[in-house]
């Protein structure tokens, strides 16, 4: 039996190279957890997206008359521009709000499960009890979920690529790459809002529920905030703001980095709030 | 060397339910103490709490000498841990959670997983959600044992075992104390708190209400006292006596529960023709219910 000080034996735990490994063993517990993520979310939602692009070529014609008599407010509202491009055809369709949202979902739900979801099976205790750090537990939450996203949205990217080159569009592979590229900042960061909510609830649904809805908040913001100018302002605090329209206009450098940098805050915020929360069951 | 547990005036409330209530208690290196309480007692809240899932109201605990909130990790390195309610993830296979665990701790492997399995008849292989409460609870034990750990704190750790694994469970709890290791065992399994613990400490309505050596504290409870005497005698002489509760008589024989010295006793005897004075210490179980009972102290 060996005897060490306080500081000594919360030292040999606390190492940065024992906290990759822990990182490490997280993200392959959890990435394994997800591996069907990418066919099932991805799948779906990049053949939806595949075949948006697929169809662009023979409604091109009439969809630019259709838009031509659009008002201008709403077009700028939801991002609609003169849909002359397979890529902005298919950036209103899909990647104006059905894959952010749904990507954005995904990434609520992951981070909920692996950790007010965990707490409310009883699955915590058992985790806990080994030498983690909660802390580290919501870094591999969070890592696990931004691996996920992304290999969702390569999959959306890959299949509305092929769909557009295979109806013979200009919907280039820098398009389609600059507007996947655009979804994962805005996962990332509702990934953020659900570890905040973990570090306040103990409910998997309210959890959920909060974050989604703040999401959704803020999309009605987006929009409300275009089409009225008192409402504008408010625009700055809604994560949609910095998400704007990659695949047709490329991808917003600085856009993208506050939305990450959002999220990172986010984050270390959910991370303390959870490390000094009880958990219940 | 510093006590592996030791509680000063734990207390952890939910809002404005009641959780536990100023406990303090201390558990020495290779000691296996039996925590006893019926459901909802606060057996679980303090487990919950020396391993830092419910930080404390009020009070404070160490163990190893290492304050449980700012050192939950180091002591949780040291610590292996049965829930009351063991669950993980149906999809995995116990092999695969133990890896995993393993992967958590630190460690290169399974350790003495196997060897466990073997003694434990558990099957590694099956995926969790496959299993019956019981061969589940195996898995269970032996996450928690795998690892050599100085301390195991085990919350209704027989749950669901049949009675013969529920002996080598014993079996491997006398071995680890005899290996120098700690076992905090929270059970209202009397009779194998009985068996296997050297102390007990009794919890109610939050409030550590008794600590003893389990020999201690069947030994100073009551005493059974059937005496059979050479004619009926009057109930009454002995039901007026001090400590004496629960007088029955049947015929020439006569029973009842006396408390505290039996001088009195033997003397209100004497005063008959004895044929026969049996004296019975009673089980844990008993004692335990006397605590619980209306007369509980």
């Amino acid at each position: 039996m060996t005897t060490a000080t306080a500081g000594s034996v919360r030292d040999g735990v606390r190492t940065p190279a024992r906290s990759r490994a822990v990182l490490a063993a997280l993200m392959r517990r959890g990435l394994r957890d997800h591996r069907r993520a990418p066919l099932i979310w991805g799948g779906s939602l990049g053949a939806f997206s595949g075949l948006i692009a697929l169809l662009y070529p023979s409604i091109e014609d009439p969809l630019r008359e259709a838009v031509e008599g659009y008002p201008e407010g709403l077009k700028e509202a939801f991002g609609i521009g003169e849909l002359d491009t397979a890529a902005a055809y298919v950036h209103a369709e899909m990647f104006s709000l059905i894959v952010p949202l749904a990507v954005a979902f995904f990434a609520i739900r992951c981070s909920a499960k692996a950790t007010v979801g965990a707490e409310e099976k009883n699955y915590l205790d058992l985790v806990l009890a080994t030498p983690l750090r909660r802390e580290l537990l919501v870094a591999g939450t969070l890592a696990v979920t931004a691996v996920s996203a992304a290999l969702i949205l390569l999959v959306v990217g890959a299949l509305t690529w092929i769909g557009g080159v295979a109806a013979g569009t200009d919907l280039s592979l820098g398009s389609v790459a600059a507007g996947i590229a655009s979804v994962w900042p805005l996962a990332l960061f509702a990934a953020a809002l659900s570890l905040v909510g973990a570090g306040l609830l103990h409910r998997d649904a309210t959890v959920t529920g909060s974050a989604s809805g703040v999401l959704v908040g803020m999309y009605v913001i987006d929009v409300v905030g275009k089409l009225a100018d008192p409402v504008e302002p408010l625009r700055a605090v809604s994560a949609f703001k910095y998400y704007g329209a990659a695949m047709q206009d490329g991808l917003d450098a600085t856009g993208f980095a506050v939305l990450t940098g959002a999220a990172l805050l986010l984050a270390v915020v959910g991370a303390a709030l959870f490390a000094r929360r009880d958990v219940l069951h | 060397m510093p006590a592996v547990i030791e509680t000063d005036r734990l207390t952890k409330r939910y809002g404005a339910s009641r959780g536990i209530e100023n406990v303090s208690l201390q558990v020495e290196r290779g000691e296996v103490f039996g925590f006893l309480g019926p459901n909802g007692a606060g057996k679980t809240t303090t487990i919950r709490t020396l391993l830092d899932f419910l930080r404390p109201t009020s009070g404070s605990a160490r163990l190893f000498g290492l304050d449980s909130q700012r050192d939950s990790v180091a002591i949780r390195a040291r610590v292996g841990n049965l829930p009351g309610d063991f669950a993980y993830d149906p999809r995995l296979s116990g092999r695969e959670l133990l890896e995993f665990f393993a992967r958590l701790r630190g460690l290169p492997g399974t350790g003495r997983a196997q060897l466990l399995a073997e003694r434990l008849e558990a099957d590694l292989e099956r995926q969790l959600g496959a299993l019956s409460h019981g061969n589940r609870q195996k898995i269970g034990l032996i996450q928690a044992l795998f690892h050599t750990p100085e301390l195991l704190t085990f919350d209704e750790p027989t749950s669901g075992l049949d009675p013969l694994m529920q002996e080598e469970f014993l079996a491997i709890v006398a071995e680890e104390r005899e290996q120098g290791r700690t076992v905090f065992l929270s059970s209202h399994e009397l009779d194998e708190v009985e068996r296997v613990c050297d102390r007990v400490g009794i919890i109610r309505d939050g409030k550590l209400i008794a600590v003893e050596h389990v020999a201690e504290l069947t030994g100073r409870a009551f005493r059974h006292v059937a005496v059979e005497f050479s004619e009926p005698v009057d109930p009454l002489e002995f039901a007026r006596l001090a400590g004496v509760t629960h007088v029955h008589a049947d015929g020439r024989k006569l029973t009842f529960r006396a408390t505290g010295a039996v001088d009195a006793v033997v003397k209100a005897a004497a005063r008959h023709t004895v044929i026969e004075l049996e004296l019975t210490r009673p089980s844990l179980e008993e004692v335990f219910l006397s605590y619980y009972g209306k007369d509980a102290p």
